[in-house]
């Protein structure tokens, strides 16, 4: 009945990977803040569409990667605006980021494609096309 | 031998507590209710030798829309942060970022030049540099004698 609108395409958010994983060990020089950015998730026809809030991250200090079923972004923040001077007010504390997705398999990794822009990652996700019967090809020796 | 002893149920009462603080602390940042009630965009503040840095955290913002103005010693920010175009309401899976018109007005520390503003926006952070007035550097003040 609800199957038209049932898409099989799946996207776990794994928040329990913080601390587990870790930044990769060449970033682990000195005592560095991390944080668990915000994320929208949204789908479309093709498949699904991740947004990330990264402020201060470029796209040389954005490591994005996928293994396994695992999609895991870290975004190291290079600037520091405190460095010489005195905070007078603070609402909030600069880290990097950390987050970390289950992919599922109707996932095309292949195909994944991210930008980064203002500070904003658009990571898309395009669902795997339909498996095409395939021929085997049979032999004799 | 008593069965309840206040001191022990305080202590008990203290550890939920202490327990429940943890538990929160480790779900509000993936927690959506939570993330967007905060105020948008967080502010630092900064004061360095000959200036002040006020910082913001607006990844995202198209600079036509920031508005960025100063009268009467506040320091007024505002602009809108669209969502993704393509999105609607019942496509989310989950929505933590704020969305939405925005404002924030901030006191300005004493001694800024209101006209010496810059503002600059790079990598979703707006950084606006405040500079100090002059009178705030220390200066000598000559005393001359004067009629008896």
């Amino acid at each position: 009945m609800s199957d038209s609108n049932e898409v099989s395409i799946r996207l776990s958010v794994d928040d329990s990977v913080e601390g587990v994983t870790g930044p990769p060990s060449e970033m682990t020089d000195e005592q560095r803040l991390l944080f668990n950015p915000p994320i929208d998730i949204y789908e479309t026809a093709d498949g699904l569409v991740l947004y990330a809030d990264l402020p201060g991250v470029t796209s040389a200090g954005l490591d994005l990667q996928v293994q396994d079923n695992r999609l895991t972004l870290f975004g190291r923040i290079r600037q520091q605006d405190s460095d010489g001077g005195a905070v007078v007010h603070e609402e909030y504390k600069v880290g990097d980021f950390l987050r970390s997705f289950i992919l599922s398999d109707e996932v095309d990794h292949d195909r994944i494609s991210a930008r980064l822009n203002n500070g904003v990652l658009r990571v898309e996700l395009p669902r795997a096309g339909r498996t095409q019967p395939r021929r085997i090809e049979v032999t004799t020796d | 031998m008593p069965v309840f002893r206040w001191g022990h149920a305080w202590d008990a009462f203290q550890d939920l507590e202490r327990e429940v603080d943890q538990l929160l602390q480790g779900v509000n940042l993936s927690l959506h209710g939570v993330r967007s009630a905060r105020r948008f965009p967080l502010i630092n503040l900064i004061e360095k030798t000959d200036h002040f840095l006020l910082t913001a955290e607006l990844p995202g913002a198209d600079i036509k829309d920031l508005e960025v103005t100063s009268a009467d010693g506040r320091l007024m920010i505002k602009g809108v942060r669209r969502g993704p175009e393509e999105a609607r309401d019942d496509t989310f899976r989950r929505q933590e970022r704020f969305q939405g018109k925005w404002q924030r007005t901030i006191q300005l520390p004493d001694r800024v030049e209101e006209d010496g503003l810059r503002a600059e926006y790079s990598a979703g952070v707006l950084r606006i540099t405040l500079k100090k007035a002059p009178s705030s550097i220390a200066r000598n003040i000559p005393v001359t004698e004067g009629p008896e």
